[in-house]
């Protein structure tokens, strides 16, 4: 089985993905490190533990809010975005 | 119809799995990844060859994952996320997302095999983006082909390090330093237990015939002790110190990089066995760990536990508890079992070295005086080292329980999977004790094992 | 401390309030507690500050001056427990349930609470999120919410700051009486003299009454919290439905429960609240859970994909006629009780405080005390100590 290529959006970035990433490692591979800011002192974070357990590299993802971009996979015309605070 | 129920399918699990159906237990098999194999076996693509590059030995884990993909007997639910689990007159009862709906599990036994995630401690600038764990790291190279950075610094303490730099290696990345916080000479073991564990010393050489090939040399007795951002918000230098050995500051240099990889080697997922009520006891890394006997069972009848829960020890260590654990659970269901001494011996083996590798990687105390007050120690609620000393000493916290109730700490969304750790050795450090057994426990101890939206919640039995 | 003039058994909202209305009387008071601060049910309290859930009655009374005297209490020792006064509304959607509720504001409203009933329009208003089937609802802008852990926490340290003393980690094993008065205590770690001791130990104040040969019926009502993941704001006071006051008031062992939602400082959203007579069995019941679950989300559909992160429970103290016990103990001179406040305790703290240091100095109450009298209860037993 080939990878194939699939594209997705991140904010107004078009991000290319290997069928099977996870949304962080698709953003990382594109040089994003930069996914959420935290609520109260509005400070940047990313994928930090990389295996589902940190809950820091929250996204919202087609509209739904703490979804850990280093656990969902990538679908093609996901719509994916910087997650602030607790908001989309 | 299925006898054994077995939760996690790295290692341990798939091991368990096998071993149950082998002994004419038909075996649920829970996992919560997309894929078998646990932290340990992950795969991004079919392609073996290029998979094998990241592994020592996936070969193993072929083996045994295809083995239980093509047993009828092993029912598997990948995906599957438990978000409680309760123990009642013998009865053991696992709620169950799977697919997108609650399912109810009871059964009167069970192999708990949930494996270990990185331990972190936290220092001045830890929460960058750009600093991750080497799990993470390497899970990110495993099991999605991606390199986190190209410039990488591996650092921490442990064995897990070595794997790491040689898989971002193996990539073409950079490892621009590999740094081991303990002294070179505690990886002098006992001449037997190498001995009798010949496959670990293939293994360490394997790492670094890698590691010397990239043109890196390990440093010992030095550590990450802050990282610093850019003007984009994100990582681009650590500050190295030369420690002591009690891990006191001696003297920083400063080293630009995109991605540094920091762990302090495992903390054990103990908390569906916490929430059935096995019994925890503290190891000799202070982590929480499920008390079991030779059989694999805890202090509950019928559940079993298997792989680093028990005690960190590796992927091999894990291996042969798992099959013990498999085969006492099919005995435990009126299986004809005979667990032979063979099974025991090499367990017995796998264990000696897992004792020594814990005696030659401590985390000493002074990685406290790493710390300021800014420090950010409960990343997901915000609680830095300021708040937690307030707790403490003006509001009377004197437990690490009140100091979560008082300052948010570990009630986040992790729950204090990252943080609960650190929490109790501060809290402790502030007001001049020993950290209790209690407070270890019930850091890592959490009734709701996982989120769950409320409505699926309200749309269960 | 030597010889204090007070000892407070329990160092949790209840009993830190009791200490500080004594300390600022100028009595010289020690806290004793076998837990930390707020280790008993005001750990597991919500913060509830209300005015709206009671009947005009010695309670109501109570409550009013007590929500006063929380914010007089807050600007005294300088905030840090997210006192709010962010105002409850409460709902009802059968026609019973309405009508009940409309008779039951206009009788509040003539005991001077303030009352401002809402259509199905003027409720979206306030809370767009409140599901369409509301159609009437009451706001109370009296009732307020706080952190009762940080209330608590922050009252003990002003008790400290002001003089009083604070020993935690020391269990009550008897109290020491002599021709009927109280002379002191004696924990598992040492022996104290006092002639004033006030038994603030909730759910646990039977078991001191007890120990000094008396009797106080409270017993345990078990009471869950949900808590979701921090979200953003949608629920902007304390909303809960009308079935609550029936509820609390209710005798009933089975399981009792009505949707309260509120918003925290934190944006996490707590969801309650059920009530059952279940002694302290502690384990996390998922039955009642999923029932929490389900009337939340009748009243907010949008909570449906908001994270179930945690559950906490706690065991409220209550007495057999559902009123706190707040006096001297029938028997024993000396032993004052503040306990028993079921799922009011929170919002009841300060005015017990108030009314009890103004009974132990012999001062003016600021209401009649008879009703919260230990002497009520019919089984006092007298023992010869």
């Amino acid at each position: 089985m080939s990878q194939s290529d699939l594209q997705f959006t991140f904010d107004d970035q078009i991000i290319s993905a290997k069928s099977g990433q996870s949304v962080g490692a698709a953003l990382l591979a594109a040089d994003v490190r930069k996914l959420r800011t935290t609520r109260f002192d509005q400070n940047p974070r990313g994928v930090f533990c990389g295996i589902g357990v940190c809950f820091d590299c929250l996204v919202v993802i087609d509209g739904i809010t703490n979804q850990r971009a280093c656990i969902v996979e990538v679908k093609p015309g996901m719509k994916v975005q910087t997650q602030v605070g607790s908001n989309a | 119809m299925h006898n054994v129920v077995i939760i996690g399918a790295g290692p341990a699990g798939l091991s368990a799995a096998l071993s149950a159906a082998a002994a004419g237990a038909p075996v649920l098999l829970l996992d919560n990844n997309p894929r078998l194999g646990g932290q340990y076996w992950r795969t991004f693509t079919e392609d073996t060859d290029r998979e094998r590059s990241q592994h020592f030995d996936l070969d193993t884990g072929l083996i045994l994952m295809n083995a239980v993909k093509a047993r009828k007997d092993i029912e598997v639910w990948s995906g599957a996320q438990i978000w409680s689990a309760s123990h009642q007159q013998g009865v053991n009862t696992l709620r169950v997302i799977y697919q997108g709906i609650e399912k109810i599990i009871n059964t009167k036994n069970l192999v708990i095999c949930t494996g270990a995630y990185d331990r972190t401690l936290p220092f001045p600038g830890w929460d960058i983006p750009g600093i991750m764990t080497p799990g993470g790291v390497q899970s990110l190279l495993k099991g999605h082909g991606v390199l986190a950075g190209k410039k990488v610094v591996v650092a921490g303490s442990g064995p897990f390090l070595l794997p790491v730099a040689a898989g971002v290696i193996k990539s073409g990345g950079t490892v621009l330093e590999l740094l081991e916080a303990n002294k070179s000479r505690r990886w002098l073991l006992s001449p037997l237990t190498l001995l009798e564990n010949i496959s670990k010393i293939k293994e360490a050489f394997y790492y670094i015939k890698t590691i010397s090939e990239g043109k890196l040399r390990a440093r010992f007795g030095q550590a990450v002790v802050a990282a610093h951002r850019g003007d984009n918000g994100e990582l681009n230098s650590v500050d190295i110190a030369v420690i002591n050995r009690n891990f006191k500051i001696k003297k920083i240099r400063n080293v630009k990089c995109d991605v540094a990889a920091i762990g302090w080697g495992f903390t054990a997922d103990t908390s569906i066995a916490g929430a059935l009520g096995c019994k925890q006891v503290i190891a000799k890394d202070d982590g929480v760990v499920v008390l079991v006997n030779d059989d694999q069972q805890t202090s509950i009848t019928g559940v079993f536990a298997a792989g680093e829960i028990t005690g960190i020890g590796g992927s091999e260590l894990s291996m042969a508890e798992g099959v013990i654990a498999g085969l006492a659970a099919a005995k435990y269901v009126g299986c004809n079992v005979n667990i032979l001494k063979a099974h025991r011996k090499r367990r017995a083996k796998k264990q000696r070295f897992a004792d020594a590798l814990i005696k030659s990687y401590p985390v000493k105390s002074g990685w406290k005086s790493w710390l300021n007050d800014q420090t950010v120690i409960c990343r997901c609620e915000e609680v830095n080292l300021s708040d937690l000393k307030h707790a403490i000493k003006e509001l009377g916290a004197t437990d690490s329980r009140t100091a979560k109730l008082l300052t948010r700490c570990g009630m986040g969304l992790c729950q204090g999977r990252v943080c609960g750790r650190s929490v109790v050795d501060l809290v402790a450090d502030e007001i001049k004790i020993s950290p209790t057994d209690t407070d270890r426990i019930s850091a890592v101890n959490r009734p709701i094992i996982s989120p769950i939206p409320l409505g699926v919640l309200a749309a269960g039995e | 401390m030597k010889n204090p003039d007070a000892i407070v058994i329990g160092a949790g909202v209840v009993g830190a309030c009791s200490a500080l209305s004594l300390t600022n009387a100028g009595l010289r008071v020690l806290v004793i507690d076998r837990g930390p601060v707020a280790s008993g049910t005001t750990g597991a309290g919500e913060g509830n500050i209300l005015v709206s859930d009671k009947e005009p009655s010695a309670e109501l009374t109570l409550a009013v001056r007590s929500r006063d005297a929380w914010f007089e209490l807050n600007t005294d020792i300088g905030g840090g427990f997210e006192l709010e006064p962010k105002g409850g509304v409460v709902v009802s959607r059968s026609e019973k349930g309405i009508a009940s509720l409309k008779k039951l504001s206009q009788i509040q409203k003539t005991s001077g609470i303030e009352v401002v009933e809402l259509d199905a329009a003027e409720v979206r208003k306030i809370e767009p999120f409140i599901s369409s089937s509301v159609e009437y609802a009451v706001l109370y802008p009296g009732d307020a919410q706080c952190q009762p852990m940080l209330a608590a926490a922050q009252i003990m340290r002003a008790v400290r700051k002001r003089g009083g003393q604070f020993i935690q980690g020391e269990s009550v094993k008897s109290i020491n009486i002599s021709s009927g008065k109280v002379v002191g205590l004696k924990t598992d770690k040492n022996n104290y003299s006092c002639p004033i001791i006030i038994n603030a130990t909730g759910t646990w104040a039977g078991e001191i009454a007890t120990m000094a040969g008396s009797y106080l019926p409270i017993m345990p009502r078990r009471g869950f919290i949900l808590v979701t993941s921090p979200v953003p704001k949608i629920v902007h006071h304390k909303v809960y439905d009308a079935d609550y006051v029936a509820n609390v008031a209710s005798s009933d062992a089975d399981l009792q429960s009505s949707a309260v939602v509120e918003g925290t400082e934190s944006g996490t959203i707590l969801i309650g609240a059920s009530r059952e007579r279940v002694g302290f069995k502690s384990d996390l019941d998922v039955a009642v859970l999923r029932q929490l679950a389900r009337q939340a989300i009748s009243l907010f559909p949008i909570l449906s994909n908001m994270l179930f992160l945690r559950a906490y429970r706690g065991f409220r103290p209550y007495a057999p006629d559902h009123l706190p016990v707040i006096g001297e103990d029938a028997n024993v001179a000396g032993l004052w009780h503040a306990a028993g406040h079921e799922g009011a305790g929170i919002g009841l703290a300060p005015a017990t405080g108030e009314l009890i240091t103004a009974q132990i100095t012999g001062n003016k109450t600021f209401m009649d005390p008879t009703p919260f009298s230990p002497k009520r209860f019919k089984e006092s037993v007298h023992v010869a100590v």
